[in-house]
């Protein structure tokens, strides 16, 4: 490390990831320097982060980065919905053009020793065959069906070339699992927040969704300690949809699948997935279970909340769910009869 | 439970119920309330269902559910019992505890229903009885239904990387590397083991140090006799094959019902590997070899339970 402590650069400073994570490396003090680069300002001021406006999609960003001399570039700038001033269409030319942009701008960074990106175990897709938990190695092992997959899957070769030709500098794939929180407005947690859920009729996928918490934990652990190559964010163990609209008391509506991926994918619009609506419909169908280990063992940071209790959590925060019936046994009782109502 | 003591707290739980109503009290409160009159082991059942329908209820990470395993298991026992009549033998060679990998021949067309009841085999006769996770086709899990109650019985989509991650968490794992070609043998050819694969279940073996524990089963052969195959449904379903059976598909949802052939299944002496060292997963032609030994030793099983069951209906 760097006499005088870290720089480090964030791109898609705006969005969420982003924001979540200049803030908790402002607690580091071992971190010297943030900036931040969006095309608009946060929406909360960050302290101790310099926000610089500039489109990653442009070239302008390989005259800029030098400037700010990082130790580690943080690319969260890879978008999986629409935000604000970053409209559906567009998708493909930020995640896709705009990392090559960065890529390149990188070369030109001196100091530069590490890249982390957030991206995303789309990669790895959802279906019926798939291993139960994937590892790092098993990308591609499937055709990339969605936009969404194809545009990740370009965008990690870019990566890997770029690692391959910078020996020097380590690079960190982080793909993570969806997150969710109860503040987060994003198309899942929408989804789960419906007053009735719309499902597929006799599929009950094995979903792994990570906690706000846990997801800016483990960018900020693989800032601190990056390794090389690709690393799973994901939670310890599974939970089935079934039992996560269970524990959210959501009642279901079951449709049968070759019906639902229409209205799924037409709701996916309107909860604002955009494109990512035929990911959402083949993970509500077949899910997918993500090996944990290299988080844990390499990178070093151990998920707070497992699977389950990151939704219980959620649960919780976004308010109580109400059971229709509860225990008939007579103690029970009592101890309700007791409680005010 | 006797059959006036039930009537007698339904009858009360009614009369409680109408009390609770003309209270005031909002319908399924006054229920929850009147349910004291009801056995106990009727609420204690009410209550288990209304917390698995608030969510508490535990799945493992591969979405293994013993309760709702538990709740299907007396369907399979009836099937073992008096279906089928299975005589299970050898069953101690099954491991108590720690990891195992059990490779068994497949037969059955239709549904293969030989992996159901090695469990139950297992869970009915071993002196310390254990859940059993079969490695299951993947077409499986492409179809509605079936592909959470395998899951939730504890079957795992077929991956070496599964088989692997299981054995390592000490499961007891089970695998069939006849596949499809197995369970859609000729009916003419249906005592012959298939090719067994790439060898790769001696592969994760070796790499494990799972002992391998060979499993005959003789009468999963006959339950649906396989007439010929038709292609054109097979595609129209996305199916691997779709048998022609006596009664499927010509009778419909009727023609599911298996036939009650009478079964054997033998549990032969456990292959430790262990001495090859898991550098040996390497080795093509050890794989091949120690695979092709199991496949014999299957296969003259096989054929011994086949003369001990005699007729195979009777």
């Amino acid at each position: 490390m760097a006499a005088g402590g870290n720089r480090v650069v964030i791109t898609g400073v705006a969005s969420h990831w982003g924001s979540e994570l200049a803030r908790a490396l402002a607690r580091d003090p071992s971190v010297s320097y943030i900036a931040g680069v969006d095309v608009r300002p946060p929406e909360d001021d960050l302290e101790r982060t310099e926000f610089i406006e500039a489109d990653i999609r442009n070239p302008v960003i390989s005259r800029i980065l030098p400037g700010l001399d990082p130790d580690v570039l943080v690319h969260c700038g890879i978008v999986w919905y629409p935000e604000p001033d970053k409209p559906a269409r567009s998708l493909h030319d930020i995640n896709v053009i705009g990392t090559l942009q960065l890529l390149a701008a990188a070369e030109k960074c001196e100091r530069l020793r590490a890249v982390v990106a957030r991206g995303s175990a789309a990669i790895y897709g959802s279906e019926a065959a798939a291993p139960s938990f994937f590892t790092e190695d098993m990308a591609r092992r499937y055709p990339l069906k969605t936009r969404f997959q194809r545009d990740i899957g370009e965008l990690e070769s870019y990566f890997d070339n770029f690692a391959r030709r910078q020996g020097g500098i380590t690079c960190t794939m982080l793909r993570f699992q969806p997150e969710i929180g109860p503040g987060l407005d994003q198309p899942l947690v929408s989804y789960l927040n419906l007053p009735v859920v719309p499902t597929q009729l006799g599929f009950d996928p094995r979903l792994q969704l990570i906690h706000a918490e846990d997801a800016t934990g483990a960018l900020a652990a693989a800032v601190a300690n990056p390794v090389r190559g690709a690393v799973n964010v994901a939670p310890d163990g599974t939970i089935s949809l079934t039992k996560i609209l269970r524990l959210a008391g959501r009642p279901t509506l079951p449709i049968p699948h070759p019906v639902a991926a229409m209205l799924l994918g037409r709701l996916g619009r309107q909860l604002g997935a955009a494109d990512l609506y035929s990911d959402g419909v083949l993970l509500l169908r077949y899910g997918r279970g993500c090996d944990n280990r290299r988080l844990k063992e390499e990178v070093g940071y151990r998920p707070r909340f497992d699977a389950e209790a990151t939704v219980r959590d959620f649960v919780a925060k976004s308010g109580a769910s109400r059971r229709l019936v509860s225990s008939v046994h007579p103690g029970h009782l009592a101890r309700r009869a007791g409680s005010p109502l | 439970m006797n059959a006036t003591e039930a009537a007698g707290g339904a009858a009360e739980f009614v009369q409680r119920l109408r009390a609770g109503v003309n209270d005031g009290l909002d319908p399924m409160e006054a229920a929850e309330r009147a349910a004291v009159a009801l056995p106990k082991r009727l609420r204690d059942a009410v209550d288990r269902m209304a917390s698995r329908l608030a969510g508490d209820y535990h799945e493992d990470e591969w979405g293994f559910d013993e309760e709702f395993a538990e709740a299907a298991y007396p369907l399979f026992e009836f099937l073992y019992d008096y279906w089928w009549r299975v005589e299970t033998t050898g069953v101690t060679n099954v491991p108590a505890h720690g990891r195992g990998l059990i490779v068994s021949n497949h037969s059955g067309s239709l549904f293969p229903f030989d992996a159901t009841m090695i469990g139950v085999g297992i869970m009915r006769e071993h002196p310390l009885p254990r859940w059993t996770r079969p490695l299951v086709l993947n077409w499986a899990f492409e179809l509605p239904f079936l592909s959470f109650f395998m899951r939730k019985v504890g079957g795992v989509p077929a991956s070496p990387f599964n088989a692997r991650r299981l054995l390592e968490q000490n499961h007891l794992v089970m695998v069939f590397p006849e596949g499809v070609k197995g369970t859609g043998k000729p009916f003419a050819d249906r005592y012959r083991l298939q090719r067994f694969g790439r060898g790769g279940f001696v592969e994760v073996a070796l790499r494990t140090g799972a002992p391998i524990i060979p499993a005959a089963v003789v009468g999963a052969e006959e339950i649906y006799p396989m007439l010929g195959q038709s292609r054109a449904l097979a595609r129209v379903a996305g199916a691997p094959f779709l048998p022609l059976t006596p009664t499927f598909p010509w009778l419909g949802p009727l023609g599911l019902i298996p036939l009650p052939s009478r079964w054997r299944i033998e549990f032969c002496d456990p292959v430790d590997l262990s001495e090859y060292g898991p550098e040996a997963a390497e080795d093509k032609a050890l794989l091949f070899d120690v695979s092709e030994r199991i496949r014999e030793t299957i296969q003259s099983a096989v054929y011994e339970n086949l003369v001990k069951r005699g007729s195979a209906f009777l």
